[in-house]
């Protein structure tokens, strides 16, 4: 034992549940906030249940030099956080933020009950993803049960999952935040039994920022649509349904990212049929 | 009174005792005791501090037991990391829930008023104070109440002024659903508490 103790969020790690490891960060589940104890005096109080949040902790990354990887870690967290905050406001549906602890590089997020478009639409989970799963969940995510079932627990089609899902990215792009790492993984719907009732909801905003810019928000759809085509078959109309309900809720911005969009494929093209 | 304990917090700070008065008649008074407390000198002004070493908030600008402990929390760990812009870390929650920077405007728009009569008491301390709903109605005179009775004191025109959430789109979408509307300003209030070290 050195004679540093550990902070108090590192110590909330160790007690949190692990969900997943990518590159960058580490997804833990806790109870943030204990539950109360009541004293006699005051009337009980009914309390409702405490409600989970997940810590997305940004760990030292040892090929960094530590005062670099210090400052980064702290902008990231806070661009995470930013992202969100201007997500919020402007009604996109998004996690709300429920801890901050830069200097240790851990946000924490509200839970989303729910599950990833990637798993709805049977992509399964992602390879490194999911490590637990929610015992109090339903079914398993081991043994799939047929794409549309997966759905039927939240009472919508997949047509209305794909409209749904355009109309948030678009409500994003009049926002002019650009998203920045768009794919069927990190957007989730959200369970009809919750709180706030069914809602797609777009999360990880670690690459997200501001811009005005048609290409930066054509740039964004064409990374989702990329996203589609590798990671569930028959994607193609799955997508049109995407910008169908994105073109009606971006009015007469529409135009100008469709044409890029257009650009930003062909260029793609380009790319791989050099490369 | 409502005690949360956080295990993974130094024990000085790991304890959260929460409590709602309404009705409460001596506000004027604790707001002078808290003003004589800071300035007397000597063992008298420890006692006095100690008397009205709480977080005396507006029950009227909380939205929900939620939105009171994210500021509580963040408090703390400004606290901890020894990077607090307040006196203390009963202060410290002052400012945490206020939007803006200055800590004057934090005190006199979320701390106790001459006129308040709704009062959420905090007191943050170590495990073993076990006398603390004593010591915080020797100070409160007025009901003792469960903070489930929030919901109906929340003042939620002055909660959208002061945190300027007055034609935000968010809020424009959802205009015509009160409850909805509700649902949404405590999120986006709770979450700017939540982030206030890191919005600037
Ligand atoms: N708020 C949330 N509620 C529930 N699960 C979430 C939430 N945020 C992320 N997840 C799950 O954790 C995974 C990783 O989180 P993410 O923010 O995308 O981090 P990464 O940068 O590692 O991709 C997501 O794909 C999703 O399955
Ligand atoms: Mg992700």
């Amino acid at each position: 034992m050195t004679g540093q103790t550990k902070s108090p969020s590192l110590k909330l790690l160790d007690t949190a549940e692990k969900v997943s490891q990518g590159a960058e960060a580490k997804i833990y589940r806790v109870q943030l906030h204990p539950t109360p104890v009541c004293s006699s005096s005051a009337a009980a109080e009914s309390g409702e249940v405490a409600e989970k949040v997940l810590l997305k902790y940004r760990f030292r990354k040892q090929y960094r030099h530590p005062s670099l990887d210090a400052s980064l870690t702290k902008s990231r967290v806070a661009g995470e956080a930013r992202a969100l905050i201007r997500c919020l406001r402007s009604g996109v549906n998004v996690p709300g933020i429920r801890m901050v602890d830069a200097p240790e590089g851990i946000l924490g997020i509200e839970w989303i009950d729910g599950k990833s478009v990637r798993f709805l639409l049977g992509g399964g989970a992602e390879g490194e993803e999911e490590i637990v799963e929610d015992a109090t969940d339903e079914p398993e995510e081991g043994d799939l049960p047929p794409e549309e079932d997966q759905l039927q627990e939240y009472g919508i089609s997949q047509d209305a999952l794909m409209g749904m899902i355009g109309t948030e990215i678009a409500k994003m792009h009049q926002a002019d935040i650009i998203h920045g790492d768009l794919t069927t993984s990190n957007m989730m719907l959200r369970h009809p039994s919750s709180r706030k009732g069914l809602q797609l909801v777009l999360i990880d905003f670690g690459l997200a920022y501001t811009s005005t810019l048609v290409e930066d928000k054509a740039v964004d759809l064409y990374v989702l649509e990329r996203a589609f085509s590798s990671t569930h078959p028959q994607s193609e109309p799955l997508f049109a349904g995407v910008l169908k309900a994105y073109e009606t809720r971006m009015g007469k911005d529409w135009a100008a990212i469709s044409r890029r969009l257009d650009d930003v494929r062909l260029r793609g093209r380009k790319r791989s049929m050099v490369g | 009174m409502q005690s949360f304990h956080y295990p993974h917090l130094p024990s000085e700070y790991a304890t959260v005792h929460v409590a709602l008065y309404t009705n409460v008649t001596n506000s004027a008074e604790i707001r002078g005791r808290i003003v004589r407390a800071a300035q007397l000198e000597g063992p008298d002004g420890e006692t006095e501090r100690e008397a009205v070493n709480f977080a005396f908030l507006d029950a009227r600008l909380i939205c929900s037991p939620l939105h009171l402990q994210t500021a509580v929390y963040q408090a703390i760990l400004a606290q901890v990391q020894g990077s607090i812009r307040t006196k203390t870390v009963h202060s410290e929650i002052l400012w945490a829930l206020n939007p803006t920077n200055n800590i004057t405007e934090a005190i006199r728009r979320y701390g106790v008023a001459d006129t308040t009569t709704a009062l959420i008491v905090v007191r943050i301390c170590s495990p073993e104070l076990n006398d603390v709903e004593k010591r915080m109605s020797a100070v409160v005179s007025g009901t003792l109440s469960s903070l489930d009775a929030l919901v109906d004191i929340t003042d939620w025109a002055s909660v959208k002024k002061y945190c300027k959430l007055n034609g935000e789109p968010a809020l424009k979408a959802v205009a015509k659903d009160p409850a909805k509307e509700r649902l949404l300003v405590e999120e986006i209030v709770t979450s700017s508490v939540a982030m206030k070290s890191v919005m600037a």
